[in-house]
């Protein structure tokens, strides 16, 4: 809460109580007046003449329904113009986002999904999900103009189908699009999630002002968007930057997409669990993550070589490509430097270092939301809507 | 997840009869900190029923409770809640007319000097609510108010008073929509990573497979299989809870001499 005017006067204790109301609503997405009462401790009048002013200002909607029986004063966060739809499909998680075309993610929501989690079951929630968001800001099905989904395989961005077997198991034969788009009534977008986090990073994040730029997503498989001239290269079957899949052990496991020694194999979430199990038992990914933060040696030890090894196959890339920054997101990268150290290390070590600027690796500025945030914007790109980059308030980080 | 420590909770050789009902016979379990445990099996399978033993509200014919590795017993209610059992039943036990406050301190009021201190529950409600990043706008609002999820999400900021480290829900899931299911498997989550032990019974696959890490079967009261919720298939689950497969019962060394006493 930041106000102008001298603090104890009246009228920043109005600019703060202004601010208050304005933050909770964005918080619940959409609240009656009478919840923000007893939300914010302010008295009912107050919060009247907040929600007036910040009508008038263009900030909030208001609309009419019923709580309880009784009449009610439904406030939510303003839309500018529609709304977009982002979906990503990850391998434990789902995650929903409601955005408007001025990039604010109006409501979000994520769900846990099981190991190997069925197509139909999932696709199901996910639109399930997209109606009970809905409903939560007051909105309808018709205000939706599209709906971004990413998934952890590449895709062919002209089918939306998977374009290579065996990566999600069960999902090769589905025609991911069609299926939801049928269930919604909207068009929908298909991408692999590693692209969409690119182009969120690359359009709202850390990447904004970079033209050439690699995301790395570090997750339960590896995936890697490149982002040349500003446009994310797909590759004619969508399978570029599939980092996931390239050979670092001749010798090693037959991975899902059917070749042997594939750095999923080696830096994959089985993995890395699996080399933890003689001392730890069984983990879950989280446990990994949580631990190494934590300070425990072996988990630690474990992020720190997976880094390393995905670092060797990211500098390949980046012989390829010459971006300016890789960006490093997925749920590996929140242990921060424990994994982004040795994957720089590994990086500069093979990469010829130029006289222009060095190559940076940092963390995605979005965090764990660059992949729900670049379906969304996937969405808005489709609709042909123009793509505003002109300020920091877009998309709130965190 | 630490597998060399002792169990936050072991049941050994656990029997419950009702007349000639056989609810449980010869059940063990056992849950680590740190680890969400889902039971499973058809109806009457005997997992409420083996939930009210672990709540302390059936005491079991026979059989050994241990808890972190020391023989308890568990008479009432109220000192499985004092070994740090909490439980949330499939009815909830919600007062509608109440505030959330005053329901997340339903019987477990605190007292300042003179009265209640409603400060202080106020002010504990709100950080319990925080901590499971709950949609609960406000503390205040009456039960009466809220939807049917965000009532869970009450049941089980309420297991969070009083600092547990093993919470028991029957069914969270059952009755909800996708949204509020949403905010209920993420809140098992939270309870997870807060190291408390969590016991999820439930009959939705999906959810089961979704948060736990390890799924225990029942079946006419009896262990029919456990299984890593990261490895084993639908499949596997399902012939386990229909009677499909069937796992030869280990013998118990404590039901056994129970049973030659009695």
């Amino acid at each position: 809460m930041t106000s102008k005017a001298t603090a104890g006067s009246q009228s920043s204790l109005r600019e703060a109580n202004r601010s208050l109301v304005l933050q909770t609503v964005q918080r619940w997405g959409g609240l009656t007046q009478v919840e923000l009462v007893a939300a914010t401790g302010l008295s009912p009048a107050t919060v009247s003449t907040i929600v007036r002013d910040l009508l008038s200002a263009g900030l909030v909607d208001t609309a009419v329904t019923t709580r309880s029986g009784r009449r009610a004063q439904l406030v939510t966060v303003a839309r500018r113009v529609g709304l977009a739809v982002g979906i990503h499909v990850g391998h434990r998680h789902l995650r929903i986002a409601l955005g408007d075309f001025a990039h604010e993610v109006v409501a979000e929501q994520s769900l846990p999904l099981p190991t190997d989690h069925r197509v139909d079951t999932t696709l199901d929630r996910a639109a399930l999900l997209v109606v009970d968001l809905l409903e939560r800001v007051g909105a309808s099905l018709d205000e939706i103009t599209g709906v971004g989904v990413g998934v952890p395989a590449p895709v062919d961005s002209a089918t939306g189908l998977i374009s290579v077997r065996g990566i999600m198991r069960g999902w090769d034969e589905v025609h991911l699009g069609q299926t939801l788009s049928k269930r919604i009534g909207r068009p929908v977008f298909v991408d692999n999630d590693a692209n969409l986090g690119a182009l969120a990073e690359s359009t709202l994040g850390a990447a904004k002002a970079f033209r050439d730029s690699v995301y790395v997503r570090a997750s339960y498989g590896v995936g890697a968007g490149i982002v040349i001239d500003g446009r994310v290269h797909r590759g004619f079957a969508g399978t570029a930057g599939e980092i996931g899949h390239v050979q670092v052990n001749s010798a090693g496991a037959i991975c899902g997409c059917g070749n042997r020694g594939c750095l999923d194999t080696v830096v994959g979430a089985a993995a890395l669990v699996e080399s933890l199990r003689v001392n730890r038992g069984a983990l879950a990914l989280r446990d990994v993550i949580q631990l190494a933060n934590e300070g425990d040696q072996g988990c630690a030890r474990v992020v720190a070589d997976a880094g390393a090894q995905i670092g060797a196959v990211v500098a390949g890339l980046g012989q390829a490509v010459n971006p300016q920054i890789v960006v490093v997101g997925g749920e590996l990268a929140e242990t921060g430097e424990l994994l982004l150290g040795p994957m720089r290390e590994a990086i500069t070590r093979r990469i010829p270092v130029n006289q222009i600027a060095p190559l940076e690796v940092v963390p995605a500025a979005l965090g764990g939301r660059a992949e729900v945030v670049g379906a969304l914007l996937l969405a808005l790109q489709a609709a042909d809507v123009e793509v505003r980059v002109d300020g920091e308030d877009e998309v709130e980080v965190g | 997840m630490n597998s060399t420590a002792a169990p936050l909770l072991s049941l050994r050789g656990v029997t419950k009869r009702f007349g000639a009902v056989e609810a449980l016979v010869g059940v063990d379990l056992d849950v680590h900190a740190h680890e969400v445990v889902a039971l499973v099996g058809d109806n009457a399978a005997g997992k409420s029923t083996l939930a009210k033993v672990v709540a302390g509200v059936l005491q079991p014919d026979s059989g050994l409770i241990e808890m972190s590795g020391q023989p308890v017993t568990l008479p009432t209610p109220a000192s499985a809640h004092d070994l740090g059992v909490a439980t949330v039943f499939q009815d909830l036990a919600l007062c509608e007319n109440l505030d959330v406050t005053a329901n997340l301190f339903l019987g477990r009021e605190v007292r300042g000097t003179f009265a209640r201190n409603d400060a202080h529950m106020e002010q504990v409600a709100r950080g319990v609510l925080a901590a499971l990043a709950s949609r609960i706008p406000s503390v205040r609002t009456p039960l009466s108010h809220l939807s049917a999820g965000q009532r869970q999400t009450v049941a089980i900021a309420r297991t969070l008073i009083g600092e547990p480290r093993l919470v028991v829900l029957d069914e969270p899931t059952a009755a909800l929509s996708v949204v509020q299911t949403a905010e209920v498997l993420t809140h098992i989550e939270r309870l997870r990573d807060l190291g408390m032990g969590v016991i999820l019974i439930s009959h939705n696959m999906t959810d089961v497979r979704a948060v736990a890490d390890r799924v225990e079967v029942l079946r006419h009261g009896r262990n029919n299989g456990s299984f890593d919720a990261q490895r084993a298939s639908y499949e596997e689950i399902i012939a386990a809870i229909t009677g499909a497969t069937r796992i030869e019962p280990p013998l118990h060394p404590v039901e056994t001499s129970l049973s030659a006493v009695g």
